[in-house]
């Protein structure tokens, strides 16, 4: 039967058809569909895990148990699980290791720049990229059965168009589950003892040094011999003029572009195939790297000493943050001319849900005139210039230390405070909590409690009341946590009060001390709460100060018409919050009970 | 099966619209006719309020791309009008674009960053000078629909009807992909959309 998966789902599939029988992650675009569809099959133990680094430290863990197992989050995500995966790498590997990873390329805008080959590479373990579904289902498959013969962990690289489109898959409906063993050593150390012993010891006669002994370069070599012939490495010879090496989403754009091209599709981008580039190179006359991400392909086919054409047409920044067949045929294709895009049409910036805790948290930030760092979370749009409420922005868990060394250092009373979500303070953020205390620092930090990790869809956290493995008995409480390691003054509060928020932010802000401020409110997008009614502007009373379009609300919108501006609510998205009615001055907005 | 050789769909709009299940009956409807299909959702920067934008592609042969080139649209199907003009350089010389005047303001408009487009966007479309058919959607807004949640499948109703699709294979797919409890109400949507199609039979053109 073929069905229509994404990406993501097919990778679930391959997963399961190879007898996976762990699952662990972290949420984080474009891959986090692929945890939520690993975890609809009842046979595969699956776990949101708190953060990255556990992710795969408990598939390491699963695999040595002789599991195959794997991890699956986006390349920020393998910055904070980098760790894991150098040590992982070169050690004996029992179950099949794999781990998914997603780089965020080819998204309408922006680019975060990881490209997750770079650490493939330097932990020298394979890399596949699928180009479509049903390679990243057979990949996946793929994937398992290498890590266990070459004993070592692999990467499956995504990309967010391969994680994102929906084409047909050959699924073999009459599959019926099977795990999957594979129990080689009773022992799996770091490859740093490994060598060291290796190289310390020339001459080994005693029995108990042999667990020590894995040969992982020689294996490694083993496999760059073999990539010339594997079948995911295709050569398709045609054209003299041009030629192609490309590998992932690329290639589909790559056979759209240039059809007479030829090319070489690498399914396995790390080692690479020598010989077969080595092929190519000498077939055609003119010979380009056609690659997304970073020109991580182009700089190591240039370090074998094959002379490729990439970066020096196809410049990363500013020009091409998002590869298209387009851009193909406009760099490669003599006089192309293409239809632009119109240079008029006015950006748009993301924004919070109407009613969304965050947007309560802005408004007293920026009526007291409080500095503040935010975390990666759905706060970090209050960071754009529409909403305006933050200094500083770093990564997922940073805003705590962040805080704490700006604190530390300035004599300026007026304080930095940290905003942080609940899964960015479970992920990394409780390290630097911890730190505050056990360095005496003095600083606030806000905690958005919105019961998920809501940025990328609502997952579940230690905190949220719900998710795979939950238990209420195991449900921990952020404020109980902060008490725990030694927070003194620990407040939580509903934002939807906006008088005694502000009271509870401006005394924590001015006591002596570390403080925590917990605040606590459903996600409105997960948990779609009812509304009992919902804000209107009075046209007549209105001045169009336009101080309400400063929260960042989605339903406050700004029409211009014959008579001027014009100041509206939404009424369909509206949530009632009434946080506008504290904003505007002039009375002018009303609510209306429904 | 396949009554034409396919075609290359742009599904625009704002997020919260509907657009990946606008795209998924659809796909669903036309894998049962035996085409090859591939969807791409690609979602723009962050959370809500950002552009929303679907490759559609299905043809009687493999597809390779899942981006549609510029200029190689056979429609836009376009539920927000700003949408429609971010997305007109994809459209075929002899394209034909199905929009909405639903318009959701930018937020960079609203706070003044960024200046609007110049003039009524409706007017706009019209003046690109290619085939258009244009749905006030608010129009039908004193019917029992919920027309801002409902906007997708009035568009899928409509284009259904436009295609000459056959109402009770796509409405077994809608069975088969909306949660019961809604179905009905989703089935009158598909309805009103088809009923506006039938009002509307010639395109605007200029
Ligand atoms: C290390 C890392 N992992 C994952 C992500 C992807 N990511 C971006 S926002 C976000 C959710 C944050 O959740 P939370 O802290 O609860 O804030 P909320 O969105 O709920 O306000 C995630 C997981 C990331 N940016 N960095
Ligand atoms: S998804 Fe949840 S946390 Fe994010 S902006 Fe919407 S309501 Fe706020
Ligand atoms: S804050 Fe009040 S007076 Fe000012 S624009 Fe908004 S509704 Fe009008
Ligand atoms: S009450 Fe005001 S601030 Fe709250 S959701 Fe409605 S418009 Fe937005």
């Amino acid at each position: 039967m073929r069905a229509l998966l994404t990406g993501n789902e097919a990778v679930a599939r391959g997963a399961y058809e190879a007898g996976v029988k762990l699952a662990s992650g972290y949420p984080g675009a474009p891959s986090t569909e692929v945890m939520e569809s690993i975890s609809s099959y009842k046979e595969v133990y699956s776990e949101w895990s708190t953060n990255e680094k556990v992710a795969l430290e408990v598939a390491i863990g699963a695999s040595f148990a002789g599991y195959r197992s794997f991890a699956v989050m986006k390349t920020v995500g393998l910055n904070v699980a980098s760790d894991a995966l150098m040590f992982a790498a070169g050690s004996q590997i029992n179950g099949g290791l794999v781990i998914v990873v997603s780089d965020d390329v080819g998204r309408s805008s922006g680019d975060d720049y990881n490209d997750c080959r770079f650490y493939g590479q330097n932990a020298a373990v394979p890399i596949l990229e699928p180009s479509d579904s049903q390679e990243a289902k057979d990949f996946m498959k793929l994937a398992f059965e290498i890590s266990e013969e070459f004993s070592t962990p692999v990467i499956l690289r995504l990309t967010s168009v391969t994680c994102k489109t929906k084409s047909l898959v050959e699924v073999d409906e009459s599959y019926v589950y099977q795990q999957v063993e594979n129990h080689k050593y009773d022992f799996s150390f770091q490859r740093t003892m490994i060598t060291t012993m290796m190289t310390g010891i020339k001459n080994p006669t005693s029995p108990k040094l042999a667990k020590y002994y894995n040969n992982f370069t020689g294996t490694m070599r083993k496999l760059e011999d073999e990539s010339n012939q594997l079948d995911i490495n295709k050569l398709e010879l045609d054209s003299k003029e041009i030629g192609v090496i490309t590998a992932g989403v690329a290639y589909s754009y790559v056979k759209e572009a240039l059809p007479e091209a030829s090319v070489l599709k690498l399914g396995m981008i790390n080692p690479l195939p020598r010989k077969l580039i080595k092929e190519i190179a000498s077939y055609v006359k003119t010979l380009y790297v056609i690659e997304e991400g970073q020109n991580v392909l182009e700089r190591n086919i240039k370090n074998i000493g094959v002379n490729v054409i990439g970066e020096e047409l196809f410049p990363r920044f500013p020009e091409m943050i998002r590869l298209t067949p387009d851009i193909i045929e406009e760099k490669i294709i003599p006089g192309i001319t293409k239809n632009k895009p119109r240079e008029d049409v006015p950006f748009r910036l993301p924004m919070n849900c109407a009613g969304c805790s965050h947007l309560f948290v802005y408004h007293v930030l920026k009526k007291h005139k409080i500095k503040a760092s935010i975390d990666i979370t759905c706060g970090i749009i209050g960071a754009f210039p529409h909403v305006d409420a933050f200094r500083n922005a770093k990564c997922m868990g940073s805003a705590i230390g962040v805080a704490h060394g700006y604190n530390v250092l300035t004599k300026n009373p007026e304080q930095y405070v940290a905003v942080i979500g609940d899964g960015g303070f479970w992920n990394t953020g409780i390290s630097g909590l911890i730190n505050l205390v056990y360095n005496s620092g003095n600083s606030t930090v806000i905690i958005m409690d919105n019961s998920c990790v809501a940025m990328t869809g609502g997952q579940c956290c230690p905190s949220s009341g719900f998710g795979i493995n939950y238990k209420p008995e195991n449900n921990i409480e952020i404020s109980d946590i902060c008490k725990a390691v030694g927070i003194k003054d620990v407040a939580v509060i509903d934002p939807y009060n906006v008088d005694e928020l502000e009271d509870v932010i401006l005394k924590a802000v001015k006591s002596e001390g570390n403080s925590v401020v917990v605040v606590k409110k459903e996600c409105i997008t997960a948990f779609k709460p009812k509304r009992t009614g919902k804000c209107q502007v009075k046209q007549d009373s209105c001045s169009k100060c336009k101080l309400c379009l400063k929260i960042g609300c989605l339903a406050i919108e700004r029409k211009v018409n014959a008579e001027g501006d014009e100041v509206k609510i939404n009424g369909d998205i509206c949530m009632g919050c009434k946080l506008c009615t504290n904003v505007c001055k002039r009375g002018a907005i009303e609510y209306v009970q429904e | 099966m396949c009554k034409n050789e396919g075609k290359n769909l742009i599904i625009c709009g704002v997020g919260g619209q509907g657009i990946v299940l606008f795209g998924k009956i659809l796909g669903q409807f036309l894998i049962n006719k035996g085409y090859e299909l591939k969807i791409s959702d690609v979602v723009g920067l962050g959370q809500r309020g950002g552009n929303v934008e679907c490759h559609f592609r299905y043809s009687n042969k493999p597809i390779m791309s899942p981006l549609i080139k510029v200029g190689e649209a056979d429609y836009i199907i376009s539920f927000e009008q700003t949408e429609t003009l971010r997305n007109a350089h994809y459209l075929k010389d002899d394209g034909l674009i199905i929009t909405s005047t639903f318009e959701m303001s930018s937020p960079t408009v609203n706070v003044e960053i960024e200046k609007d487009m110049e003039g009524n966007k409706t007017e706009i479309i019209k003046e690109l000078g290619r085939n258009t058919f244009i749905i006030d959607v608010a129009k039908y807004s004193d019917t029992d629909i919920n027309i801002s949640q409902m906007a997708n499948v009035i568009m899928l109703g409509f284009y259904s009807s436009f295609m000459g699709y056959d109402d009770s294979e796509m409405i077994e797919v809608m069975r088969k992909t909306i949660n019961p409890k809604f179905i009905d109400s989703n089935i009158k949507a598909y309805e009103l959309g088809k009923q506006i199609c039938n009002e509307q039979k010639v395109a605007v053109v200029k």
